[in-house]
């Protein structure tokens, strides 16, 4: 059948009206879908947020049970395995650097050192400020008379 | 100068000149590790070596009066106090010209031979002005945020953004407001 020139070239014929019909099928469904990931994200924000829900868990992370079930999963030794496995992969350490590498991280980290250097610069500023003031108060403790010019 | 301005005390003129030291010191440091590695390349006679030495000498001397006249008699401050906010101007308000500035370092030395009498005058003078700003007609004064080179950088900015979107008496109340 898809070998067959004369049935491709009908059908070559009716892609247009297939795009056609998806956008139109698409656009007709959206209101639809949007309200529907509305309407879903508002129930389970709901749900999380609701007392019942929040004591449950709190129940189960605070029961014997729920404590065994995590001692046990890191026994069991899954969670080394994970993480060693995470180590050794190389897209792991491709992420990192990409990361490290970003202009935005980059910027964020010099603004970081630059708001911290600035910040301890003005602390030495006032400071010795302060004991510019002081010392002259004792010198003229010291060496009491008037000033000159 | 204005009665306002704020005059440094001793001991922010001790630290910027702490850090101006160890930059002085740190270049030269560097320079003579780079000298002395292309002089062990060479054979060099004794005789030859104490003349280095004092060639060395000399230069450094050189290195740090240029560090400070330069500084000075162009934006009025160092690094050391570029970090410290502190500018030395001339009693009038204006820049320091090369020739003063050249007064001031001699008057730094001489400051320094009497057990650094020179600097306790800081301590007693109205506006704060050791024997070295005695001689050299300076103080030292707070510093605006901005250094002068950043301050001409953003008023130019200033300027030309101005220039593209303003005209007449309204560009140059903005440009005196930049």
């Amino acid at each position: 059948m898809a070998d067959d020139p004369r049935a491709n070239a009908r059908l070559r014929g009716f892609r247009p009206l297939g795009g056609i019909g998806g956008r139109a099928a698409a656009a007709t469904l959206r209101p639809f879908t949007d309200v529907a990931a509305v309407e879903l994200e508002t129930v389970l924000a709901t749900a999380l947020e609701s007392e019942h829900v929040q004591r449950g868990l709190r129940g189960a992370f605070e029961s014997d049970g729920g404590r065994q079930l995590v001692a046990d999963f890191f026994d069991s030794g899954l969670f080394d395995e994970f993480v060693d496995r995470l180590l050794a992969s190389a897209a792991l350490w491709r992420l990192i650097d990409e990361i490290v590498d970003s202009p935005a991280v980059t910027a964020a980290i010099t603004q970081q050192g630059l708001g911290f250097a600035d910040q301890m610069g003005e602390e030495v500023r006032s400071r010795t400020r302060r004991m510019d003031d002081w010392l002259e108060h004792a010198a003229h403790r010291l060496i009491p008379g008037r000033r000159g010019r | 100068m204005s009665d306002d301005a704020r005059y440094i005390g001793l001991v922010t003129r001790t630290v910027a000149f702490a850090l101006d030291a160890a930059v002085i010191n740190l270049v030269a440091l560097l320079v003579s590790i780079g000298a002395s590695l292309i002089l062990s390349l060479f054979h060099v006679q004794h005789a030859l070596k104490e003349v280095l030495i004092v060639v060395g000498a000399v230069v450094y001397v050189l290195w740090t009066i240029g560090y400070f006249v330069g500084f000075w008699s162009t934006t009025g401050e160092t690094p050391g106090d570029r970090v410290m906010r502190i500018r030395v101007v001339a009693s009038s308000g204006d820049r320091v010209t090369p020739r003063w500035a050249l007064v001031r370092c001699a008057g730094a030395v001489l400051s320094a031979l009497p057990l650094f009498a020179g600097y306790l005058l800081i301590l007693f003078t109205r506006r704060r002005r050791g024997l070295l700003d005695i001689v050299a007609r300076t103080v030292v004064v707070e510093s605006p945020t901005l250094s002068l080179a950043a301050a001409r950088r953003a008023r130019r900015r200033a300027e030309r953004e101005l220039r593209s979107s303003h005209s007449g008496d309204e560009r140059e109340a903005l440009v005196s407001q930049a």
